[in-house]
């Protein structure tokens, strides 16, 4: 079974983190250097988050439908999504099988992998404080 | 011990025929895959040299129809090219493509396919595993029309790759695409493809093919399957490199070279992503400088060796290396490896400097920048910093 039920689970937990992310004093504007507009367009359940990394714009983040142009889009399982920020996700292998699947200027986003690690413990301490354990040992 | 891997991924779906008068067999071989009225996709300045005219022969004698011949690829093809090449495809009612000519020609030849078949526009299949599937972006990828690919140089191995690189004029940058049905169906061999090549190009193709030997081998994601292919061109490319460069008319050297970096480019980037950290400092030499890929990995390659091997785990693969190259590792392996390879380059007349090539010190930030957000900095075998890029470029420069 997948681990969440439906599209406000995904906000809730892998898009608190976007939008955490995205006002963090510290990682945002590391992260805003890709310049880009990423969507992620996750399946199982089916879920959009939007998110702008530009340079002097603010940190939008959207759930579902959006007015933001994506630039790259990141198809991929909820699951993965939730796994990667978990740290248990090789990118590289992900990309090559299939799981992770970019359409865009690619290295826009991979330039950003080196980033996201920090970011695993905080998602877990995330998912700690919002009574969500289950999540944690997938 | 050997260890095992996790999880890797090899594929080989290109048929590959290599001999002498190859070409003048196209044809015969090309309609076993179900060509019948292909389209020539090549540059200019292969057709003035009557290539082109040998590949319609062969084709023609094989029993096919040359639906047309689409001559427009430059040296850095790009979006607006590949447009005109779909279009000449549909208006030529072809139902197969053969592309002759470099990395250039062939990756033009690759994007031009799905658009023709499929439609759309080139910046739709940025990305890897792109293209139509029988269930969306899930299932089975559609298939493309049938694409043979004749290199005309040794060394980008796009005639067996899944791979494609073309130039967005407008942000001036590369785009990349990546998946399964960009393989070409049949790679034709021949040295007869290779006979006009100048010395400085074989040369810095042959490294290029070099780069992507070692990197595969080394990269993240090595693979006994892809290893073994590495090793094979290494030796090929050293048996036969300086013999294709400093002896053009070496019939022999050139075909093998031709065999050798179609079997490199198996080891790093044919059915995944596998290059390293000379790969992502030489990608923003070409984009910003103009730098020539092969020569710009002739120039990083080096420095790149001497700072992995540094790594103990990545050392023991550099001495594989090392031993098929014949450099006599001794306790610096990287430093043997390295020696051997900016020997080999200068022997072969290769600038030895960034510097020499356009790239000023002023570049560096941006260059850096550049390598740091390649996706090959992510499957080089040492991770690296924005201190390491920056070092690496200054011992280039």
């Amino acid at each position: 079974l997948p681990y969440f039920k439906d599209a406000q689970e995904v906000y809730d937990t892998v898009g608190k983190l976007f939008v955490e992310l995205a006002e963090d004093p510290e990682l945002a504007p590391k992260f805003r250097k890709a310049d880009t507009i990423v969507q992620y367009d996750y399946t199982e359940p089916d879920s959009t988050i939007t998110v702008r990394l530009q340079e002097g714009q603010p940190g939008d983040v959207d759930f579902g439908e959006t007015e933001m142009e994506p630039e790259v889009t990141m198809r991929m399982k909820a699951d993965t999504a939730h796994r990667f920020w978990l740290g248990k996700v090789n990118v590289t292998m992900a990309i090559a099988r299939g799981e992770i699947k970019p359409q865009g200027p690619v290295s826009k986003i991979l330039k950003l992998v080196p980033l996201t690690k920090p970011v695993f413990p905080r998602y877990r301490a995330q998912l700690e404080a919002d009574g969500r354990k289950d999540l944690i040992d997938v | 011990l050997t260890s095992f891997k996790d999880y890797y991924q090899f594929a080989h779906p290109t048929r590959v025929v290599a001999g002498r008068g190859m070409i003048d067999a196209a044809g015969f071989e090309f309609v076993k895959d179900g060509a019948k009225r292909p389209l020539i996709v090549t540059d200019e300045m292969i057709r003035a040299t009557g290539l082109t005219e040998k590949v319609e022969a062969g084709l023609a004698d094989g029993g096919l129809e040359v639906a047309g011949i689409f001559d427009a690829v430059p040296q850095d093809s790009g979006i607006g090219v590949v447009e005109a090449c779909a279009a000449a495809a549909a208006e030529a009612g072809c139902d197969s493509l053969v592309a002759v000519g470099g990395g250039s020609v062939m990756d033009t030849a690759k994007v031009a396919n799905a658009i023709h078949i499929h439609g759309g526009e080139v910046l739709d299949y940025e990305g890897i595993y792109t293209l139509p599937r029988t269930e969306g972006y899930e299932g089975a990828p559609l298939p493309l029309a049938p694409l043979a690919c004749i290199p005309t140089t040794a060394g980008t191995g796009s005639e067996v790759s899944f791979g494609a690189v073309i130039r967005d004029p407008e942000q001036n940058a590369k785009i990349s695409f990546g998946d399964f049905p960009l393989f070409p169906r049949l790679a034709i061999l021949d040295p007869e493809a290779t006979r006009t090549l100048p010395p400085q190009i074989a040369a810095a193709t042959g490294m290029d093919a070099m780069t992507h030997a070692i990197e595969g081998y080394t990269s993240t994601e090595w693979n006994p399957h892809g290893q073994a292919f590495a090793i094979a061109a290494l030796k090929l490319i050293r048996e036969n490199l300086s013999t294709a460069v400093l002896t053009p008319e070496d019939e022999v050297a050139r075909g093998n070279m031709l065999i050798a970096a179609s079997m490199a480019i198996v080891a790093g980037a044919a059915g995944s992503v596998a290059l390293g950290a000379v790969h992502s400092m030489s990608h923003p030499c070409g984009g910003r400088y103009g730098v020539p890929h092969g020569v710009a990995n002739a120039i990083n390659l080096p420095h790149v060796v001497r700072f992995n091997a540094a790594d103990e785990a990545t050392a023991e693969r550099y001495r594989d290396v090392a031993e098929v190259l014949g450099a006599e590792s001794g306790a610096d392996v990287g430093e043997a490896v390295a020696a051997l390879l900016t020997e080999l380059s200068t022997s072969l007349g290769l600038p030895q400097r960034l510097s020499e090539v356009g790239v000023p010190e002023a570049g560096i930030p941006e260059l850096v920048e550049g390598a740091m957000g390649d996706g090959c900095t992510l499957t080089n075998p040492r991770e690296l910093s924005e201190e390491d890029f920056t070092a690496l470029y200054e011992a280039a420069l």
